[in-house]
């Protein structure tokens, strides 16, 4: 796909380009991963905004373990591995770090950033557990505070005019990726997972505006392009995180003749399904559409909204089989993976398989048996 | 009167008129627990090996946490609109929903289980199997506590709860296992919510916004438990619940004042016992706790006086957060290489920095929040552990044993940190221990000894070498 040449070659480009648009005077403004920073407050500063979304490989935690201990989600450890390291550029070229807080992963984060690596500035707003109004307002006051630091450390005002803007280029890229997404429901699609993955992944590093034209470009190859062979059971993948670097399982499940028709994850995967409204307040949009709008993650609790969306999804993208794809000690998909898969072969008829991961290569092998015995089950 | 459980009995503090009036009560909980006179040997060697018996105060502790728990096994028989709460919690809201009805039991079960079927009866391990066995699996560092909790509902020792109140501004993994059990048997789950999100080094200041959220989520907890359960919050609710804390915290600062004796009069595996006890009962095991801990304040006072302690004088002096909840070998073991321990979390909670809150707020939760955030409890990881730099120059330490728990976030996330940054303000040693502080299959005492003695080694050659 010329698309994703496209894309490759933008990325291969993109440190140098960040670091000409600091030399500039642009900033760059280093967040981490989930979905609730609003990208559109940092673009409406002319400031850069770059996730931090690389993990899988097992070194950043070793390089984590001399400031945390193992018993976190190891994408949070690769978190810190590659902060402090400094072997991820993109954790280091960053101006200012935002963290919106989830749960206590993040926090492990936070708290690393700040006390070990205070040379870069982070700036922090929580994110609560529940969906109320109460919730809702606090995490407004949160985006609120951050427009305000926002403004401060760029010497740049969001007005109402750049942000209407900024949410107009972001809903642009959120709509592409909805489109695509849902070109894979029916019978015949012609967008691999690696690839949708592959946007998504993009799209937290790539400058925005050349994002979107990449998307575009892709949603017209796709429409011209033979569908992928469909003799494989249709898979629904969900978990917590699926980073960039992090391929194993979507290389296994095709290896073994899956199709992933489907990737819901808290981290690592954009959300894409909703849109922020234009008209009005703009920042009390951003708040409903990032805060209550979204599918909540597996840390909200109840956690039944997302529950429910699962199997509405494995409904319209016509699965036959859920994997469930967790962190290790991430506690809140784990408790969920109990007494989830009742739920769904109650309303679905689907079977879940749950894998768990530290980055390990080892996890390979029997990763792979696991997979070959759940793509034969739903065969038989 | 030679019941099989007389002697065990005897040594929880039990008056022989209590055992009489308590006989069948006393029955049908062990019946339902599993106890019978077999186990009455081993309960009888374990307490007299792991607890100083020879403190009417101790002995009175240990009848308060098997109070609780006859209460809370037979809460349903005994009509009692039952609701619990996750450990550790704000335990103001519990307070004023025990201090509104009578019909209303609140506690924390999982804690009740580990002081009573793990210190006294030895009898915490199927219980947890239990847990693991029914949703929150060995192996990837879930809450024991909360293992504890979901085994002892499975295992039908302790009853279906009326209402959660789920503890939403600390751990996640406690909300997430109160969604387990609304999954299981359909509990509805009050979630109080609260968001930890100062930056690093923020403490002692918040912003009001997290007081009015906090707040506003325990205000809106409440206002659900009187749906659920059908009750009204008493008009005078807050300051009854006020009353019934204030006892405690005043015995803490009289305790606080004896600990900074030498050598320290009392060992940390009594403190947890009385600390715990604090936060995870609003009803009689509280109140009977309270009774115990003026007894106990009087006995270390006479101690004080006449010199004696757990450890030798001049024994170096270390803080640990807490003592284990079901193990007391564990926390044993400190004192056993010759370390005392006159600070523990709670005591420095009391004894440390006053920051007082900040506003003047009116409703009760957020009066509740703005203590909470203002005391570094539930406010970040370095509020807690600026508490703990706080204490070193009060109680004279020489170290820190800066435990973590391996199975739980908020504790686990600052494993290095609270080391580094203790030596770094202190200038003391610390020794960063994980262990589990639920159960103690996989962090046992033996596991633990060869590190604690090595670093009792290193703070008593420092002792010897600073006399010269």
């Amino acid at each position: 796909m010329k698309a994703l040449e496209k894309l490759n070659s933008h990325l291969k480009t993109r440190l140098t380009d960040l670091s000409k648009a600091k030399e500039q005077g642009r900033k760059i403004i280093g967040y981490t991963a989930g979905g609730y920073l609003p990208e559109e407050l940092v673009l409406a500063c002319d400031a850069i905004p770059i996730c931090f979304i690389q993990s899988g490989d097992n070194n950043a935690l070793k390089d984590a373990g001399a400031y945390i201990c193992r018993w976190l989600d190891p994408f949070w450890r690769s978190q810190i591995g590659y902060l402090t390291s400094g072997k991820d550029p993109y954790y280091t070229i960053a101006d200012l770090i935002v963290i919106p807080i989830t749960d206590n992963h993040i926090r492990a984060f936070s708290n690393t950033a700040g006390y070990y690596t205070p040379e870069i500035e982070s700036f922090v707003f929580g994110v609560p557990h529940v969906k109320d109004e109460l919730a809702l307002g606090y995490y407004l006051q949160g985006i609120n505070r951050l427009k305000k630091k926002l403004e401060d450390f760029t010497g740049v005002e969001i007005s109402e005019s750049r942000l209407k803007q900024s949410i107009q280029l972001c809903n642009r890229e959120r709509e592409l990726f909805r489109q695509i997404s849902l070109m894979r429901q029916p019978e015949d699609f012609a967008v691999a997972s690696k690839d949708f993955v592959a946007l998504n992944h993009g799209s937290f590093l790539a400058d925005k505006e050349v994002m979107v034209e990449i998307l575009e470009s892709f949603v017209k190859e796709v429409k011209d392009s033979t569908p992928l062979p469909k003799d494989g059971p249709r898979i629904l993948l969900t978990g917590s995180t699926l980073a960039r670097g992090d391929s194993k399982v979507i290389d296994i499940i095709e290896d073994t003749g899956g199709v992933v028709v489907m990737e819901e994850f808290a981290e690592g995967i954009r959300p894409y399904w909703g849109k922020v409204k234009l008209e009005g307040d703009l920042m009390a949009n951003l708040a409903e559409s990032y805060f209550m709008g979204r599918v909540c993650s597996g840390w909200f609790r109840p956690g039944t909204e997302r529950l429910d969306f699962l199997i509405k999804l494995a409904r319209e993208y016509k699965a036959a089989g859920m994997i469930w794809y967790q962190l290790m000690y991430r506690e809140s998909y784990k408790v969920e993976s109990y007494f989830f898969p009742d739920i769904l072969r109650k309303e679905t008829g689907l079977n879940m398989l749950t894998l768990e991961s530290e980055y390990d290569t080892a996890e390979t092998g029997p990763m792979k048996t696991r997979i070959e015995t759940f793509i034969k089950t739903i065969r038989s | 009167m030679a019941n099989y459980y007389y002697e065990i009995l005897k040594l929880c503090g039990f008056e022989d008129e209590e055992i009489e009036e308590e006989r069948s009560r006393i029955e049908k909980s062990f019946e339902r627990l599993g106890i019978g006179p077999e186990d009455m040997e081993m309960a009888e060697n374990w307490v007299r090996q792991n607890h100083d018996v020879t403190l009417k105060g101790v002995r009175k502790l240990l009848g308060a946490w098997l109070k609780e728990l006859v209460d809370l096994v037979l809460a349903r028989d005994d009509g009692k609109k039952i609701v619990y709460f996750g450990f550790p919690a704000i335990l103001g809201p519990g307070l004023m929903l025990s201090a509104s009805s009578e019909d209303v039991f609140v506690c924390a079960p999982d804690m009740v289980l580990d002081h009573t079927m793990g210190q006294i009866f030895n009898k915490l391990t199927p219980i947890l199997e239990a847990g693991e066995a029914n949703g929150l699996p060995p192996g990837h560092a879930l809450c024991s506590l909360w293992q504890a909790k979901v085994g002892g509902l499975a295992m039908e020792m302790i009853p279906v709860p009326d209402l959660a109140l789920a503890s939403s501004y600390f751990c996640d993994m406690g909300s997430k296992a109160d969604d387990l059990v609304t999954a299981k048997y359909g509990v509805p789950a009050a979630y109080i919510d609260g968001v930890m999100d100062s930056k690093w080094g923020e403490y002692p200041d918040y912003l009001p916004e997290r007081v009015h959220y906090l707040g506003a989520q325990i205000n809106q907890a409440l206002e659900k438990a009187e749906k659920v359960l059908d009750i009204k919050l008493a008009p005078d609710a807050w300051e009854r619940s006020q009353k019934d804390s204030r006892g405690f915290v005043n015995n803490l600062l009289r305790l606080l004042d004896l600990m900074r004796a030498d050598p320290v009069p009392v060992s940390i595996v009594e403190l947890e016992l009385l600390e715990a006890l604090s936060g995870s009962s609003t009803g009689r095991g509280i109140r009977e706790g309270i009774k115990a801990m003026e007894i106990l304040l009087r006995e270390l006072e006479d101690r004080v006086k006449a010199g004696i302690g757990v450890t030798a004088k001049g024994a170096p002096r270390v803080m640990t957060a807490a003592g284990h909840c079901s193990d007391p070998r564990v926390t044993r073991l400190v004192e056993d290489v010759g370390l005392a321990v006159p600070l523990t979390m709670v005591l420095s909670w009391v004894g440390g920095p006053k920051f007082k809150p900040k506003g003047n707020y009116t409703t009760p939760g957020e009066k509740m929040a703005d203590y909470e955030l203002a005391t570094g409890n539930f406010h970040g990881t370095d509020g807690i552990i600026k508490l703990f730099a706080s204490g070193a120059k009060v109680m004279k330490l020489d170290g820190f044993i800066a435990h973590y728990l391996h199975n739980c976030r908020p504790a686990a996330l600052g494993s290095q940190t609270q080391k580094k940054y203790l030596e770094e303000k202190t200038g003391l040693p610390v020794l960063a221990l994980e262990i589990d502080g639920f159960d103690s299959r996989s962090y046992s005492a033996a596991s633990l000894r060869t590190k604690v003695e090595t670093f009792a080694e290193m703070l008593k050659a420092k002792k010897r070498s600073a006399k010269g």
